[in-house]
Formats: C-alpha cells, structure tokens, sequence
C-alpha cells in the first residue's frame, strides 16, 4: 500500500531514537520514515515503515535531503533534521489541513521543550501561526517569511516536483534558501496553530557566535534573494531580508559585548556589503535598536556598536546619548535617520518608568566590602529635570550616593556596599540597582552594566558564598549566593511532614470540636487573600468608623503590600490561619474560604461573593458543601439574585442592599482623582481611559493602535492580567494599574471605561460615566442582556467613540438606564451601614 | 471490531445517554461488538433500546472512589482488548485516558459547544486531556475549529448525534401552539420564552405556550408567566415520555429555544425531523448547523429578546412561511438521522486506522 506521507530524516551517523519514535508513534499510521545517508541499524530497524537509503557523500545536508525527496513515495511529504522531534498528530493534522485546504503546503507552530508524550505542548511563539488560516500566497502575508524552518512543514509532493524545489547544496542555512522558494511558488499554504515539531536541544543555531556562521548566513540570505528576484519575485525580497534581520543577524548582534573588538570589527567587515545591498526601506520595519546596529555596522563605528548592542537584550539599557529634534528621538549625538529611536518611546516615559544608563568601570572587594566606579549617563535628562537621591540597592540593603556632574552631562558614582548585611536566606540570586527617588516618593532603577570580562568577585560572608559578576549577553551585575558547605544540607530534600492541606483539614476539623469560636474576633479575605480590596474592605472600613468591639486579621497570601498596617496579616493557609478559621466568630470573604473547611456551628459566614455571575467551574458536590457556610450573602441586586442564588442552591439570608464597595462610586470620593494622578503620574491636561482587556489577552498590536490614536488627549490606565505585555513604544502612552490596587479609586479618576469583564462594567455603572464594551478579535465569552454602551471589536472604533463620548453617552442613554436598573438598582451609597446592621448586630442583641 | 463506550452514568436519564444509546444499538446493527460501560449504578435506571444488540455493563456501587472508578473503567477497557474506545465526557477522559491499553484507539467526545466550554471551566480539563487521544469529537464543525484553534487540539473533528428516529409523518403546524421542551433549570431560560412569548402574542388570540419538562424552576416560571399576564395561555406539560413526544411536534406550530447555552440541541433536530420550524439564539455552532437561519427557522443574536419576539411573532402570522421553513428543517434533518451519521463514524474509525 502507498503510504501517505514519507517523513525523511537526514544524518550522520545513527539516527536520533526519540526522533524515530515520534514519527513512527504518530497518530497517522500510513507512512513511511526514510533514513538518508546513515548505516542501516539503530532503532526502528525491525519497523517495516523505515527505509534507508545511502546519501551521496558530498553535498552536505541538502543534497541528503534532495536524496530523501527523490525517494519519497508518498504524495506529501515532511522533512526532519536530529534533534526535532514530531507532535504525536503532527503529520496526521497537517495532512488533513493540506487535503481540506487544497493547499501545497502546511506549516505548524514549533512548540519548545519535551514531548512528554502529550499532543500539546508548550504554547508556541505567538503570533505568527494563530490563528489557523489559509494564506493565499506570501504575497498575502508576507511577515510569514520569517517562519524559515523546513522541518515545520508537510509539503505535497507533487508542488515540490513541479516547481523543481530542492534544498541548495554544499550550503549551511539551506532551510532559509529552500523555504523563500517554497513561499515563492505556493499558490496557497494553511498555517495551523498547534505545535508540530518541539525543540528539545538548545539555540537552533548552537554555533552562533562563529565567524564562520555570520558568513554562511549572509551566503545563504544572498541566494536566498537572488533565488526570488531570478524567480520573478523581485517584489518579496524586502520581506524576506526583514527575515534575516529579524532572525539571523539579531542572534549575532545579541551576543556582540562578549566578543573581543577584533572579532566585532571582522564582523562588520563581513556584514556590511549584505546590509549595503538591503532594499530600501527594510531596517525601518525592525526593532529601531536593530536598524541602529545596522546603520552602526554600516558606517564603521565599531566601538558605537557594541554600546548599542547592549539595549538588545535584558536590561534593555538606554542610551548614553540621545539627541532630539523636531520631535524625534536619536541614538547618540547626531540626527541621522538610520539613527532614529523615537519608536522606542524613551523620550516621554514617565519620571517613575524612565531610563538611566549605568556602566561599572571598575570593581573591587575588600574584605566583605564591594567597591564601584560607576559612570552614569542621563540620555533624557532625567536627573536635571527632577531633584532626586541616589542609592544602590542590593535586596533591601540601601547606601546613599553621591553623583558627581561631570562635564559632558553624565554621572560619576562611587559605590561602596556591604554584602555581609544582605543576610541572604537560603540559594538566591540578586541584581545590583541604582534608584533615584523623588521627594514624592516616585522612584526610577536601573540595573548596572558591566564589562562582560570581569571576572567574578568571590567571598564569604554570613555563612554563604557570595559571587559577584556579569550575567546575560549584555553583561549586568548580578549578586548571587550559595550556602557554604551547603551540599550535606540541599541533597536531602526538605521534609514536608505536617504541611499538606490534607494534614490541616484532618486537624481543624478536630480542633472545632473543642475550641469556640469568639465573639469579638474576625477573619477577613477578599481575592483569595491576594489583597486587602472589595467587599470585605468596606465592611472592615465601616466596622472601624463604628468601633464595634471586633478584632480583625486579614489573610494574605503573597504580597502584603497594600494591606493596613495597623490590622494582623495571617498567611493564607497557614497554620496560624487554620486556628483563626476555628477561633473566628466571623468569616468574611468574597470568593470562598477554602472549601474543606468545615464552618463552626457559632460562628457565622458573610459572603461578598465578588465575581459574575457564578462560581464557574469544580465539582458541583463541593462546592455545594462550600455554599452551605454561607450564612448570608450580599446581593448587589435583583440580577444577582435571580441568577446566582438558584445557581448555588443557596438558602440563607440574602442581604439586598447592594454592594459595600459600590457606595464610594455613587456617593464619590473628592480625593480619588488626584491620588490616582500622582500615583500613576498623569499630567493634568490628559483624560483618562480606564482599559481592562478580558483576561485571557495576552497583548498587543490593538493596544498600539489604541494607543497612538489617543495620545496627546488620552492617558490609558490598563487593568490586565500579568501575562499582559505592553508594546514598548507606547509605554509612555499606558499606565499599569497594577501597581495601584484601589480599583475604586481608578474607576473615581477615570473618564471612561473600556472593558467587557462584568464585575467591573457592572461596578463602574455606578458611576453613570460612559462605558463602552470593547472585545477586540469579537465579542467576549458572555454578552449579557443589555449592554451599558456601543460593543466595539476595534480599536477605530473605539477611538471614534471616544472622540465624541457625549454623543455615545446620548444615543445609548437607554441601554444605560436599562442596565442600571437591572444590575445597580440597589446600590443607593449605604450599603456597608445596612450589611454592617444586619450582619454583625442581631448577635449583640442576641448576647 | 470491539467499540466500547464509557459513560459516567450509562443507564441514567439524559441528552449523552440518548446519543451513546442510539449510536451503540445502531453500531451493533452493522456487526460491531458494541459494550456501553458505566462508572457507577444509576439510581432510577432508564432503558433507552427495547432489545439491544449490544453489551451493557455497569458495576453495582454507587458513586466510587477515583481510584475504584479507574480501575474498574481500565479493566472494561483491557478485557475489550484492542478497538475503539469511546470516552463520552471530560470527566471520563480525564479518568481514563491514562489507562487505555496499549493496541487500543481512543477517540474523547464533549457533548457541549466551546463558549459552554469556556463559561463551566471545562476548557482547562478538555485542553489537558483530549490532544492525546486519536481523535477529539465535537458536536458541530464550528465548535471543533474553535476547540483546534483555542485549545490547540490537532485531533479535533466533528460529529453530530444522530436522531432517535424518523417520524412518518410530519406535522401540520396549524394548532397555533409554540412549543418549548427542557428541564426547567435556570440555564434554558425559559423565562426569556415566556416574556417573548407574551409580547408576541398579545394581538394574536387562541396561541398558547407549551413547556415539556420539569424543574425546580417551575414556581419561578409561573410567577414569570402570571407577572407577563399570560398566566392562562401558558401550559406546564410537566414530564413527557420520550415516545410521547412526537405528538407534541405534531401538535404545535413553532419551537421556540431561549437557551444560556447549547451544544447540539437534539430537541431541535427532532422538531426539524417532524417538519417543524424553530427560532433560536444563536449560541453556538450546534445550534447554527440544525437551524439554517431564514431557510430551516430563524436564528436571533443571542441576547436580544427584542428581535427574538419579532421572529417569533413573525412565524406566528405567518402559516406558509411555517410550512415552507418546516418543509426545508425537515429536508436538513435527514443528514441527522441514524445512517449518515453511522457511516460519518464508520470514516471516522477508519481515518484512525489510516
């Protein structure tokens, strides 16, 4: 029987097992494995599927994969290298996107790290293959130039015979080459999201750094060009460079402070006919700190060069200099277009998120003490606008600078810091920072650069050695520690006797039969203890106001920034926590206690449940055990009520009186804008948007968009998930809230929402300002009802809103009112009083 | 060839249970050695098939212990020994798929739509267990590219459940009756059917409403139904058996379905099969593959009630379009009875063996 896809695996010598078993463990179980240019053992040699066949002996890698094609029998074909192995349903879903698309070729997502034998794996470099499409042509979408790999992809046999596509031979990079004619001649190709192939080895390219390597990729981008333009495609071959800066060159740049000037100049050298002959226009489509390499490289200035590289990579250091004319921003002193770094957005950052360069000139240690010279350069002129101090900080440990002006507009900085005061804990790491701090308590850090050739400073202190040196491609300083004669200790792994939840739900439930809980004491937890915020905050500021007799801990779980001072933490799940939830006479939360405590027959359990509609999700038998704690619950009004009370099969009492945390938003709060400004550094003349994407969004070109239309009128407050990213240039434009945990306070200091998450949309209703339900990439999970506003899915559209919020705010004036009614009707400002009331006094007339 | 099925419950009262039923009878029927096995005893066992062809196992205890319920759906699996396995939810594949012995095919079926998906916190257990089976089947081909592109399942495919059967006859869709069939839970809304209902009706004398079901959402329903006023054309069937239940299509005009969320409503397709038209939300892909909108009934953006009313007052006034539509439902929910969709099995059994 013909099988369906012949997979063709190259080597040298024996093939790699666990490639060979992905692809004869493949879902799809009609194909074959043809094994070019290895003996004819190793595994799979009892499979009937394997067929070997000997290479010739020159030609390299292509012209073993130019065998492996002529021999395939099969109508599709994929191609595979050592060291890539397949996803269980790689051929078997790529076959089938092919014969549903009628499309030559499909490309799959690279996924990175172990198979371990599951069909999905590491999420795969966004972007680039999601969604899953047809693309009609590269011409159609000719950014996936930079899906170069040949191993990703299940070709039809027959396009590669027709057009004579063959791997280059006799040339290292033959992936780049044969791909740009792939995408040249494919009429049309599918991209599927799901990753195909994993990477298990390290860098692709794992002799990046070897001169030779430049010069085999500028040999193969050249004949990758030259194959386009010869081809009648003169048109892709912009897009297929912009794949070489993007991928090629950036791996050299990246690692360019550790070489020696010898090895940078010869690098240059090599480069700079390649990048002469770029067409016009390619670099300004790159990172501007890649076209600034480029043009560096390009005019010979070596020594510039590497000062640049070091923006690359993490620090992502600014500037030693920068220069501004008519707006723009350039790198180093001369205005140059090949020099333009205004798309970085260095220039406006605000005081607290802007950028100082620091270098290490000189280190020594005497002792435990580390001495520095550092040179400090202020490319925006930070520190002369603000007066600031200056320390170094090494985790926690604080000493005051003394910056020293120095003639061409930088800093000299001499640092002396004791490491013995760090008291490192156990293994840990450390980075060096300089903060300068604003008399507003704004404060800006900088990590230090250092020569990448230091050696490191080692010594003893505390018990642990301590290791001071440069780490990364562009060379911080980074202090690490390591307990001393540690390896007895760390090989035994730490006992985790008496620390299980079991463990602790095994001795509470013993406990409340004998301790009774007390009257005058509180546990209180809002977010599942991440912070002292919602509900159960109002309820606890009310309780204050009163002076009720009740003392109350809060639970916390990691951070315990932002919770009151004067108010006992206890850590969530602690054993410190387990006795409070037996010794509580009241439980206050708004997203559940954990569910396999038991609730004391005394004492009694407020629910503030804060999400909407319902607790999604669990088994339904637990957390029915969990809603029977429940003594009562605060509804925020009659939706509330009709959908999450039957939805929990809840039966105690309902407290209707709206939401505690509401009451600030109706009755307002005078203070709440300027704090938020100050906080978040929002100059007066810009309105505020408050941004809250759904949270599964990850980032992106919409915020871009979004946020270049509105500046200069708007500043966006973004409330997101921590797997957000912020595009770096508009970083000036969009301020993270996620510093500022008062969501209160920033829906009070906000102009307009933008959002479709519902306890916000919901909450900010309150306020009567204008909302505008906004989903990029289509409506979000649950569009409910009635809607406050316009349902945008762009950022045009949003943009245009808010141009004209009081036309929005006139013409949907109705749906406003409609919402409020169903969803706020209860929230008149006096919420806390009466939950308050009703909650915690008919125990005092009781007693 | 062995084609096992494994349910949570195999005998109890349910849409997943119909579907596993009808598909194994059927199977068995074109010579597959069909065994439909259950993880626990069902309290008031149903029999779905009067003589079935096919093996029928559950084991005597109630709800077991994981490790109970694994061993005991692991021994099913190895004493079919090699064939298909059919893990009829997330709860069973999430149990099993572990264990499935080597030699043997596993294809995870999920019975619900990707946004039911996404709102119950099944997405999570669906992406971690179903990319490793052979194949991962969805109701609807809209709910399986969704599931391929968001949960990144390569093996996702998409099979609809069959009809239980083919009435011969069809209905007349004269007696202005607009019917709604469920359980009266919270999520069938069908509050938002009366309130449409009562605004729909309220110039067209002589219709009434019909609920085929029962709840625990029934006084709320009657309350819904007395606050609209329309307390009196609003007709709490309660339970109908299964058999009965043609009649009900028969006698009635327009099926109406006001769901939160749906997968492959098999109420529409029954309605379809006996010539009655629908008006739906439209809030998922299994909804949208039964009710071609404006050729098989009407299909209405899923919050707005407003537009909801127009549609089905629309159908109400309008007694050829009724039959046209019922006509075209009727000629579309022939690729849902029991022999296409058979042989879309029998390809997909043999696309895993390819």
């Amino acid at each position: 029987m013909r099988p369906d896809v012949s997979v063709v695996l190259t080597t040298f010598d024996d093939p790699d097992p666990r490639v060979v078993r992905s692809v004869l463990g493949q879902s799809l179980g009609n194909l074959e494995l043809i094994v070019v240019g290895a003996g004819t053992g190793g595994p799979g040699g009892g499979d009937g599927r394997v067929r070997f066949v000997a290479g010739q002996d020159s030609g390299g890698r292509g012209a073993a994969r130019n065998d492996g094609l002529d021999a395939a029998r099969a109508p599709f074909v994929m191609v595979l290298d050592a060291g890539a192995e397949l996803t269980r349903h790689a051929c078997g879903s790529l076959l089938a996107e092919v014969e549903r698309t009628g499309a030559d070729f499909a490309t799959g997502a690279i996924g990175w790290g172990q198979a371990r034998g599951r069909g999905t794996a590491a999420a795969p470099r966004a972007g680039l293959y999601a969604p899953r499409r047809v693309v009609d042509g590269i011409r159609a979408e000719p950014r996936m130039f930079l899906d170069a790999a040949a191993t990703n992809k299940l070709y039809r046999t027959a396009f590669l015979r027709e057009h004579g596509l063959r791997f280059p031979e006799d040339v290292h990079g033959e992936d780049v080459v044969f791909t740009s004619t792939v995408f040249r001649d494919a009429r049309r190709f599918a991209v599927v999201p799901w990753p195909v192939r994993l990477v298990t080895a390290g860098r692709a390219g794992d002799d990046a750094g070897d001169m030779e390597d430049v010069r085999r990729r500028v040999r193969a981008a050249r004949m990758a060009d030259a194959r386009l333009r010869d081809g009648g495609a003169p048109d892709l071959v912009g897009d297929r460079q912009r794949r070489f800066l993007v991928h090629d060159l950036r791996e050299h740049l990246d690692g360019l402070p550790r070489r020696s000037t010898v090895w940078v100049k010869e690098f240059a050298a090599v480069l700079r006919p390649y990048l002469d002959e770029l067409e016009p226009g390619v670099a300004a489509t790159v990172d501007p700190m890649v076209a600034v390499c480029c043009h560096l490289v390009q005019a010979d200035r070596v020594d510039d060069l590497v000062v640049a590289a070091r923006s690359l990579t993490t620090p992502r250091a600014a500037p030693r200099h920068a220069l501004r004319v008519d707006g723009r921003t350039y790198w180093g002193t001369r205005a140059h277009p090949g020099l333009d770094i205004t798309g970085l957005g260095l220039a406006e950052l605000p005081f607290s998120a802007s950028r100082i360069r620091h270098e290490v000139t000189e280190m020594t240690v005497s002792g435990t003490v580390v001495s520095m010279t550092i040179r400090t350069y202020d490319p925006f002129a930070v520190l002369r606008r603000h007066r600031t101090v200056a320390d170094l900080v090494v985790r926690g440990v604080r000493v005051r600078l003394a910056p020293r002006r120095q003639p061409d507009g930088g800093y000299l900085i001499r640092a002396e810091t004791d490491l013995a005061e760090i008291r490192p804990g156990r293994d840990g790491r450390t980075d060096a920072l300089i903060r300068f701090t604003r008399a507003d308590g704004h404060h800006t850090s900088d990590r230090l650069l250092i020569d990448p050739a230091t050696p490191p400073l080692a010594l003893t202190a505390g018990g642990h050695r301590i290791t001071v040196g440069p780490v990364g491609d562009s060379a911080f300083l980074r202090v690490r520690w390591r307990r001393a004669g540690a390896r007895r200790r760390t090989a035994r792994p730490r006992p985790r006797v008496l620390t299980g939840v079991r463990v602790k739900e095994w001795v509470y439930r013993r406990l409340i039969r004998v301790v009774r809980p007390r009257r005058d004491l509180a546990l209180f937890e809002s977010a599942g203890g991440a912070a002292c915020t919602g509900n159960p905050k109002y309820v606890h500021e009310e309780i204050r106001r009163r002076g009720l007799p009740l003392r109350v801990c809060w639970s916390v779980r990691d951070d315990a920034a932002g919770f009151p001072a004067d108010v006992p933490l206890v850590r969530r799940m602690s054993w410190r926590y387990v006795w409070l939830l037996a010794r509580s006479g009241y439980w206050v939360d708004d997203r559940g206690l954990p569910p396999g405590f038991p609730k004391p027959a005394r004492t009694r359990y407020l629910q503030t449940w804060d999400g909407f509609p319902g607790p999604g999700g669990g088994d339904p038998a637990g957390r029915g055990a969990a809603v029977t704690r429940w003594d009562a619950l605060v509804s925020p009004g009659p939706e509330f009520a009709r959908v999450f009370v039957p939805a929990t099969e809840f039966t105690g009492t309902v407290l209707p009186f709206g939401s505690p945390k509401c009451d600030v938003l109706v009755t307002g709060d005078p203070g709440a804008a300027a704090r938020v400004r100050e906080a978040l550094e929002i100059p007066p003349d810009r309105r505020i948007l408050l941004y809250a994407p759904h949270p599964g969004t990850t980032a992106g070109d919409e915020l871009e968009t979004l946020a270049e239309a509105l500046a200069g009128q708007w500043v966006i407050v973004l409330r997101a998930g921590p797997r957000y990213r912020v595009p770096r240039r508009v970083r000036p434009l969009v301020r993270s809230a996620a510093g500022y945990p008062e969501v209160n306070d920033l829906i009070l200091a906000s102009d307009a929402l933008a959002g479709d998450c519902m306890p916000l949309v919901r909450d900010y209703a309150c306020t009567g300002r204008p909302i505008l339900i906004y989903s990029p990439g289509g409506p979000a999970a649950d569009p409910r009802e009635p809607v406050p506003g316009p349902v945008l899915t762009t950022p045009k559209e949003l943009v245009a809103a808010l141009a004209d919020l009081e036309d929005v705010r006139e013409r949907h004036a109705a749906r406003y009112a409609d919402f409020r009614a169903l969803y706020c009707a209860e929230e008149t400002g006096d919420a806390a009083r009466r939950v308050v009331d009703a909650f915690f006094h008919p125990h005092e007339r009781r007693r | 060839m062995t084609v096992v099925f494994v349910c949570v419950d195999a005998d109890a009262l349910g849409g997943v249970q119909q579907v596993t039923h009808t598909l194994a009878q059927g199977l068995a029927v074109r010579g597959y050695a069909v065994r439909v096995a259950g993880l626990r005893r069902a309290g008031a066992p149903f029999r779905y098939v009067e003589r079935p062809l096919y093996e029928r196992r559950a084991p005597g205890w109630g709800t077991p212990w994981r490790g109970v319920a694994r061993w005991w759906g692991a021994r099913t699996l190895r004493e079919a020994g090699g064939g298909i396995a059919v893990l009829t939810c997330p709860e069973v594949t999430g149990l099993l798929a572990g264990t499935v012995p080597e030699g043997m095919r596993v294809i995870g079926q999920y019975h619900g739509s990707f946004a039911q998906a996404r709102a119950g916190g099944r997405l999570a257990q669906v992406r971690r267990h179903y990319g490793t089976l052979d194949r991962a089947v969805f109701p609807s081909a809209d709910d399986a590219w969704r599931f391929a592109e968001e949960a990144l399942l390569p093996n996702a495919v998409d099979l609809p459940g069959p009809l239980r059967a083919w009435p011969d006859t069809t209905s007349y869709l004269d007696v202005p009756r607009v019917l709604g069939v469920g359980r009266l839970v919270p999520g069938k809304r069908f509050d938002r059917l009366i309130t449409a209902f009562a605004r729909a009706a309220r110039a067209r004398a002589g219709w009434e409403l019909h609920l085929v079901g029962d709840g625990p959402e029934l006084p709320r329903l009657r309350a819904c139904a007395a606050a609209a006023g329309v307390a009196d054309r609003v007709v709490f069937r309660g339970r109908v058996a299964a058999a009965e239940l043609g009649r009900e299509f028969l006698n009635a005009a327009v099926l109406g379905l006001t769901s939160e969320h749906e997968g492959l409503p098999p109420v529409v397709a029954e309605a379809a099969a006996h010539g009655m038209p629908a008006v739906a939300f439209d809030v998922s892909g299994g909804v949208r593959s039964l009710v071609l909108d404006g050729t098989t009934g009407v299909l209405v953006p899923h919050p707005d009630l407003d537009a909801f009313t127009g549609a089905l007052a629309g159908l109400m006034a309008d007694p050829a379009r009724r039959r046209r539509l019922g006509a075209a439902a009727r000629a579309h929910a022939a690729s849902f009875r029991l022999e296409p969709v058979l042989d879309r099995w029998e390809e997909l059994f043999a696309a895993i063996h390819r």
